[in-house]
């Protein structure tokens, strides 16, 4: 199996990918540390899967090298799953870049990351209601402490491509 | 399906609705500290005393460890030990690793501290491990901190203006403060700008005129009372020549967005790995270079290549640039590490302002090998225009901070 964590810039993603792999990339608490990809390697139930730490980047429409990098690998690795990683204190546009992924067709799960920044915001959000509309597992995670993180993994292989439509209608239909 | 960019944000704006609730938020403390640090009135008197202190602990941490321990253990005990124990004292193999000397009255003598010697045991260890390993440490340490705290992006609002002024905007403050550890990773962090305009502009300049932290570690050890000019030097020229780029790169430079994050409190295990991963990396990767590099110049001065280089050049050495025909010697170390040349240079026969100018050029005139590999990743043609707009520079400010001493009366 083959996993790509992507996500804004400064959510966690290198936070993620150095606790599932063990390996070493820099993490820091400013948008931009991660300017290349980085692939490791981790265990799930028992089978080998392959994980990729890419930048950050805003949407599919690279603004920047950094950027490109993360949707060249996007779009060079068809049979990826997705861990698409949200800012839970800055969800819509999260779902944004969410939904340009799903609307390509690869399978994901959301992880709402830093978790408890909003609830320390006093942000609530309905978990199962998303996972309704969006038809995504959806896991509230605080990465750097490890929350999470084993529910979010255990829930990939429920990963699978959903229909914009199937939102659309779950949403309550566009205006 | 594909959805249109208003559909996506309609649609959007349809699950926020049913999912998320927005309860009351109050300001804490460290949001009051997170504006305070950003609003220019009160943000950019934060920004010099963080800059200052960052300085102050840099120098007095460098300087505890390599004067008060690392000069004492190579200059009382290494190095008279290597050269008592060294075999065939005067001959070439002996000048290379332990010991060059000096001919006094006719004389063989030996060297009395490890910057004189020349060696690769003597003078290449103590540069790696007495002077440049702690100023790494103490640097990386701190720029972790800052780092991790989340104070760049706030760095990058407040010097925006600034530096718009020379093509690029106020994120160039990353790539440019993490070459001042090392211009590796300044090179590759240059992809978080936006135009070819940018990076290239900043991919320039960072080569050019931003001193690593081996080199600004050695620098306060051996020329202590210089390195202000030095870096006043190189700080103008960051700026006069970014003005110029700006003026005639094409492309566009636009304006930034950036999220600034929370201040969040570091986490001291993520501090340990990235300090001690780029340790790791020095003593992989800079310390073959820095013996390497006193190796090659070792045998280059026992060859008598350095001296035909020096006086073939030394009308451009004395006449353009004013400083001695023996600095052809460092500039060929400065290839390899620029600490290694500035160690060098310093025991070089000249006067301050020589000096000043010596050290400015060891600076500017080339990338170091690991930089320049890592530009030629990034792009050749990049890389060659930086070449050229690095030669230019080397002669006309070269030529220029001669000029100035030369009006000065100190040249």
């Amino acid at each position: 199996m083959k996993v790509l964590l992507i996500g804004h810039p400064n959510v966690g993603k290198s936070v993620f990918f150095n606790r599932l792999t063990g390996a070493n990339v820099t993490e820091s608490n400013y948008p931009g540390t991660t300017v290349d990809f980085t692939k490791g390697y981790m265990n799930i139930g028992g089978e080998d899967a392959e994980l990729i730490d890419v930048p950050g980047t805003f949407s599919l429409d690279p603004k920047d090298k950094a950027e490109e990098v993360a949707v060249a690998m996007l779009h060079e690795n068809k049979d990826v799953r997705v861990i698409c990683v949200i800012d839970a204190s800055k969800i819509e546009r999260g779902v944004y870049l969410a939904l340009e992924i799903l609307e390509e067709g690869y399978p994901m799960v959301i992880a709402l990351n830093m978790w408890d920044a909003a609830v320390d915001k006093n942000i609530r959000i309905d978990i199962n209601n998303l996972q309704r509309i969006l038809g995504v597992p959806v896991v509230p995670t605080v990465a750097i402490s490890g929350e999470g993180i084993k529910e979010l993994i255990s829930r990939l292989k429920e990963a699978k491509p959903v229909e914009i439509d199937d939102i659309i209608k779950n949403a309550g239909g566009l205006t | 399906m594909k959805l249109t960019i208003d559909q996506r944000w309609d649609l959007i704006d349809k699950i926020a609705k049913q999912t998320v609730t927005f309860g009351e938020y109050r300001h804490t403390l460290k949001d009051a500290i997170g504006e305070l640090t950003i609003k220019p009135f009160t943000g950019i008197p934060i920004a010099i005393a963080v800059m200052y202190a960052f300085w102050s602990i840099f120098g007095s941490f460098a300087g505890f460890f390599t004067d008060g321990f690392f000069v004492r253990l190579f200059d009382a005990y290494w190095l008279p030990w290597l050269q008592e124990v060294f075999p065939g004292q005067g001959g070439w193999l002996y000048a290379i690793m332990v010991d060059a000397g000096g001919i006094e009255g006719g004389e063989f003598v030996l060297s009395d501290n490890c910057l004189e010697s020349f060696g690769v045991l003597t003078s290449g260890l103590f540069v790696a491990i007495g002077v440049v390993l702690p100023a790494i440490v103490i640097f990386y340490l701190m720029l972790a901190l800052l780092e991790d705290i989340g104070y760049m992006p706030r760095l990058a609002v407040l010097i925006d203006t600034m530096l718009h002024k020379i093509g690029l905007h106020g994120y160039a403050i990353v790539p440019t403060i993490l070459s001042l550890g090392c211009n590796v990773p300044g090179v590759t962090a240059t992809r978080i700008l936006e135009t070819k305009k940018q990076r290239f502009i900043m991919m320039t300049l960072l080569a050019i005129f931003i001193p690593c932290g081996a080199q600004i570690g050695i620098m306060q050890d051996v020329i202590p009372g210089l390195m202000g000019w030095i870096l006043l030097y190189l700080i103008i020229g960051y700026f006069i020549f970014g003005y110029i780029l700006n003026k005639i790169v094409p492309g566009k430079a636009p304006e930034f967005l950036i999220d600034v994050p929370p201040y969040r409190r570091p986490m001291l295990s993520n501090i340990g790995k990235k300090v001690w991963g780029r340790i790791a990396g020095f003593f992989k990767v800079a310390i073959p270079f820095v013996l390497l590099g006193a190796a090659i110049v070792g045998v280059l001065y026992q060859l008598g290549v350095i001296r035909f280089l020096g006086d073939a050049l030394a009308p451009v050495f004395v006449g353009w640039f004013g400083v001695p025909k023996e600095t052809a010697g460092p500039l060929i170390a400065a290839f390899l590490r620029k600490d290694l040349a500035v160690a060098q240079l310093s025991v070089i026969e000249m006067t301050e302002y020589q000096m000043i100018t010596a050290v400015v050029l060891v600076s500017i005139y080339f990338p170091c090998v690991a930089t320049f590999a890592m530009m030629l990743k990034e792009g050749w043609k990049e890389l060659l225009g930086a070449m050229a707009v690095l030669t230019v520079v080397v002669f006309a400010y070269g030529g220029l901070i001669h000029l100035i001493g030369i009006l000065l009366g100190v040249a």
